[in-house]
């Protein structure tokens, strides 16, 4: 019980970094975002790309920061794949989803955006092929906390969620301290009164995207680091992020981060119920038992 | 857009080039069809295998003289796509056999409503489900379909034994929670319990799921002694590490499916000490260290993960029958030949270059084969099942080793102690 | 040439009943403005419904009551409508995206049941063996074909017909004011949550008609045929085609089918032997990009909604308006 909630304490970490750029997304753009979760994939490519090619250059990097798998290569490569992913995420907005949006409405947004996934996923199966790739062949142990009862933890794990804690707190910061944290939510509020009050909408949109992409791209990172990477991954998060965003209500950034906590812990406790076979339906009976009391998601601004 | 038109023009002139030189060579040409799932993760390496065959085939001479035209497409691992492919290639390039496909959910659409209705035969490589032979049972597949995939019961009936000789006393089992998992799962259980091994947990492992750090623990919370794994590699991949992480056991006993070498340098071969594979092999060693050796040379790489020598098997199988039954021959007159093939009072020939070209003279002159497959001397029975004797194998740092050969009579008494 | 008519014969057949799928979500988000993401899980229902009623008996197996061809059919059409009433209830107050995402979750649960629930759906094996109809009686596999896609196109006009029938009656066009502007036609006296409801209990059992369809060709289904890709390829079927036209829904269709089994054709004729093994993804990437251009392109779709004089806006802005509300 106590480690179904601490797996799903820490897989939600993941879920939810990966939630907060999508509910930006959706908040701003207004259309759900099918080809988001190959972000996550991108990010981890590209980490993985660096990661190979670092230890050549300086073989010092190569060291794992004991207790974790993690090494210098990978934390360096982490960084160049915030930056890569943020900027892909600008140019397919700039090449499909601008261009969509000048002529039509969010539906045709959504089917280009699924469009758009079957491409991204089928050109990493064409550059990398399918087969499961790692950053670190070392298998990372647990740690007993306790025996009776038995509680288990991995490095890793802490590690995936103190970073996720505190991506989320900078953000937070960005979002409520900075005039740029006041536009975007400006933005957010009222598309149309934050132009005339001289804010640039095109600005703010790539800036959504470049953090939406940066931070799925630690999301996948962590989510190889800590599972495998493979082309899939992107279409294994989608479902499981979108939960976490509709759950936390569209356009929260706490509602994200506690969605994302609440689908990893329910998925985990949910086979404490139900067969294992099930799993998959998991995160939709959590939308639905959520929706059904309250209709725009926990943190979700009344509608209408 | 340049690129494009290199790779159009490189392709028209190839085709060009391909007409001029089979007229030169060859007056003919059959067509194969062939539809295995290449844009899923393990579905490629199999139908690569099964293309390299139609090229073996070619060398050897072809079938009755004519040059095999393999003609892959796409399932996409979807029903619906599978069945269009499988239509297209029945009649618009008028194939007579038919290779494929991996899914059963797949094959059985595939042929009870395309290749049946056609008079096409149908041989797969890896479709595992029970279903199958109940259709063949049924009548409704008209004799036109076979597969080299032994069924799950001689894997799960030689796991139990494994477990039982090494005293294991209990074992948590843990599928892949598709028809062949469901199947193989169900059947481990009984079987363990039969040699009187408990049976802690029986997990379900639904692939594309972000984590199986639940069902590890779940696992876990029995404490067993074993694991029995019918994973296939991406998810066995993602459930042992977690398992292992957690400090679970390493004494395990794998399905072939886990024959593969992402999964031994990916879980370590110092977690692997203890792992023992099932699978179903060939009563002379020889042919199947043959089908190793000259996949190794051909694709750079040993044949790692599920189905690969099934695939090779059956395309070799479905081509030399295609042979005896002469380049015009019907599906069910391919499907009449397939004993002339695999008759174990045949002439042995190992699936090699020289074998086929020998195995055709033979065939030709009226005589029967027996032919040594990747998986061994093949025989099938009247629904189109395979039976075979089983192998035990383990990892070692060049790859698989085998470590025991269980013949087909011991597999037998076993399963019949057992019910 | 036999070969190729044959071939168009099951493509058409193939194409027809995607069709019959695509008039249900037109009647769905075309005509009422419901975001059904869940497809293939009214599909799925009236698939399995007609098999478990009309299949062969199978030990230890729930089902197979072996009922006569139309009544199997109609029992799988009834489930498809029973299931969407109660998931209607469950999520129709819900926005557009939730909408969505709900009945997008309901399909993967219906996924999971079908996979897991032995008893009653065979598990992942599937369930087998539905007489196809008028098989015993046609010897001639071309000509069952061909008379197969006759019971088809059959069912496709009946179906278009009660559709343009419906969406001119007065419950159409107040299905047509709840989608534009809810709070008018509130006013005017419609109950917009019953309307709604039953735009999709129709709708859906339209679906469930093309599952019935689709098995009682296959003679198979198992939950390989439940995956999300056919709401997907139907969404994009209905939005290449032009929503809120049925002329448009058939054509897009047609069209999306065609590309999407063609593409997979053309590759094995075009591209060079090296590069067959990639086909599967190239496909893939094809079919995406063909998607993407046409949005961008044409997002209004082929045959787009005519508006008549009562209708002052467009669909799609209605649309738009309807999910900035």
């Amino acid at each position: 019980m106590i480690q179904s909630i601490l797996d799903g304490i820490l897989t939600g970490a993941i879920i939810s970094l990966g939630a907060i750029g999508l509910t930006l997304i959706m908040h701003i753009l207004r259309f759900a975002n099918f080809a988001y979760a190959e972000l996550l994939a991108i990010g981890a490519y590209v980490a993985l790309v660096f990661d190979q090619l670092f230890p050549v250059l300086v073989p010092a990097l190569d060291t794992a920061f004991a207790p974790l798998t993690l090494t210098g290569a990978l934390a360096l490569s982490m960084v160049i794949a915030m930056v890569l992913t943020g900027l892909s995420a600008v140019v397919i907005d700039a090449l499909v989803f601008k261009r969509i949006r000048q002529k039509a409405g969010p539906l045709s947004m959504v089917f280009a955006s699924f469009g758009v996934a079957l491409v991204i996923r089928n050109v990493i199966v064409l550059i990398f092929g399918h087969h499961a790739q790692l950053y670190s062949q070392d298998i990372a142990r647990a740690t007993v906390i306790s025996f009776d009862p038995l509680i288990l933890i991995k490095p890793d794990q802490v590690f995936v969620l103190a970073l996720a804690l505190a991506l989320m707190l900078a953000l937070h910061l960005i979002l409520t301290r900075t005039t740029f944290g006041f536009a975007l939510r400006a933005v957010a509020e009222n598309p149309s009164l934050a132009q005339v009050a001289g804010v640039r909408l095109s600005t703010m949109v790539a800036a959504v995207w470049v953090i939406a992409g940066s931070l799925s791209a630690v999301a996948g990172t962590l989510y190889a680091l800590t599972n495998q990477l493979n082309p899939l991954i992107g279409h294994v998060f989608l479902l499981p992020v979108f939960a976490a965003t509709i759950v936390g209500g569209i356009g929260s950034v706490y509602g994200a981060v506690l969605g994302g906590f609440i689908v990893g812990i329910a998925s985990g406790l949910a086979l404490m119920i139900l067969p294992p076979g099930y799993a998959p339906a998991m995160p939709f009976l959590i939308i639905l038992a959520v929706l059904l009391f309250r209709p725009q998601g926990l943190f979700g601004e009344e509608q209408q | 857009m340049n690129r494009k038109m290199l790779y159009l023009a490189g392709a028209s002139m190839m085709a060009l080039g391909l007409q001029a030189g089979t007229a030169a060579a060859q007056d003919c040409s059959v067509n194969v069809g062939t539809i295995y799932p290449t844009s899923v993760d393990w579905g490629r390496p199999i139908a690569e295998t099964a293309l390299w065959v139609g090229e073996m085939i070619n060398e050897a001479g072809g079938v009755d003289g004519c040059e095999v035209n393999m003609i892959l497409r796409d399932d996409q691992n979807d029903a619906r796509v599978g069945v269009d492919a499988a239509r297209a290639l029945v009649d618009i390039d008028q194939v007579e056999l038919l290779l494929g496909t991996v899914s059963s959910g797949i094959s059985i659409p595939i042929l009870t409503s395309v290749t049946a209705p056609a008079g096409v035969m149908q041989m797969s490589c890896c479709s595992s489900s029970s279903r199958l032979t109940e259709i063949a049972e049924s009548g409704e597949a008209r004799g036109l379909w076979f597969r080299t995939f032994a069924t799950a019961d001689v894997q799960a009936a030689v796991a139990a034994m494994l477990a039982r000789d090494a005293g294991i006393q209990n074992i948590t089992v843990v599928y892949k929670n598709d028809d062949w998992g469901q199947d193989i799962g169900r059947l481990a259980a009984e079987a363990f319990e039969a040699v009187g091994i408990e049976v802690l947990d029986q997990i379900a492992i639904t692939d594309a799921q972000p984590s199986y750090r639940a069902e590890a623990t779940q696992a876990l919370r029995g404490q067993p002694e074993s694991l029995y794994l019918a994973l296939y590699p991406v998810e066995g991949i993602s459930f042992v590490r977690e398992w292992i992480g957690l400090g679970g056991t390493t004494t395990m006993i794998g399905a072939n499916s886990l024959k593969s070498d992402d999964f031994r340098t990916t879980v370590g071969l110092e977690n692997l000490a203890e792992f023992t594979g099932t699978d179903t092999s060939s009563p002379r060693v020889q042919s199947a260290a043959d089908f190793i050796e000259a996949y190794t040379a051909n694709f750079d790489a040993a044949p790692s993960g599920p189905g690969l020598a099934n695939s090779f098997d059956a395309a070799a199988i479905a081509l030399l029958a295609y042979h005896a039954a002469g380049r015009d021959a019907s599906g069910e007159e391919i499907a009449a030949q397939v004993s002339r093939v695999t008759d174990p009072a045949g002439e042995p020939i190992p699936a090699t270059v020289e074998g086929f070209a020998s195995a055709m003279e033979i065939l030709s002159g009226g005589g029967s084969v027996s032919y040594q497959g990747a998986t061994g001397a093949v025989t099938f029975d009247a629904n189109g099942n395979v039976s075979a004797p089983a192998v035990s194998w383990g990892f070692d740092d060049s790859g698989v080793v085998e470590q025991s050969y269980i013949s087909l009579e011991e597999v037998a008494a076993f399963m019949a102690s057992t019910n | 040439m036999i070969g190729l008519v044959s071939y168009l014969t099951f493509f058409l057949t193939m194409a027809g009943i995607m069709a019959i799928i695509t008039l249900g979500l037109n009647l769905h988000w075309g005509y009422t403005g419901l975001f059904n993401g869940g497809v293939v899980a009214f599909f799925g229902a009236g698939a399995y419904g007609t098999m478990i009623l009309g299949g062969p008996s199978q030990p230890d197996q729930f089902g197979g009551f072996e009922l006569p061809y139309l009544v199997a059919l109609g029992g799988g059409v009834v489930i498809a409508g029973a299931l969407a009433w109660v998931v209607g209830l469950l999520t129709l107050r819900l926005r557009h995206d939730y909408l969505a995402i709900s009945t997008f979750g309901i399909a993967v649960a219906l996924e999971a049941v079908a996979r897991n629930a032995q008893w009653l759906t065979g598990g992942a094996r599937g369930l087998r063996g539905f007489p196809r109809p008028f098989e015993d009686q046609i010897d001639n596999n071309f000509l069952f074909g061909v008379v197969f896609l006759l019971i088809v196109l059959t069912v496709l006009g009946l179906i278009w017909l009660s559709i343009e029938r419906l969406v001119n009656s007065p419950f159409g066009r107040a299905l047509r004011a709840i989608r534009e502007d809810e709070v008018a036609a509130r006013a005017l006296g419609k109950n917009p949550v019953r309307l709604r409801l039953w735009s999709l209990v129709i709708g859906a059992a339209i679906m469930g008609a093309g599952g019935g369809l689709y098995v009682s060709y296959t003679a198979f289904v198992s939950p390989q045929d439940l995956l999300p890709i056919l709401t997907f390829q139907i969404w994009a079927m209905l939005i290449v085609g032009g929503a809120g036209n049925n002329r448009g829904a058939v054509l897009g269709a047609v069209l999306i089918w065609g590309v999407w089994t063609l593409s997979g054709f053309a590759l094995t004729r075009l591209a060079p032997a090296s590069m067959q093994i990639d086909a599967g993804s190239i496909q893939y990437i094809l079919i995406g990009t063909l998607i993407v251009c046409m949005l961008i392109w044409r997002p209004e779709g082929l045959l787009p909604e005519k508006i008549k004089k009562s209708q002052p806006m467009t669909a799609r802005k209605a649309a738009s308006n309807s999910t900035r509300e």
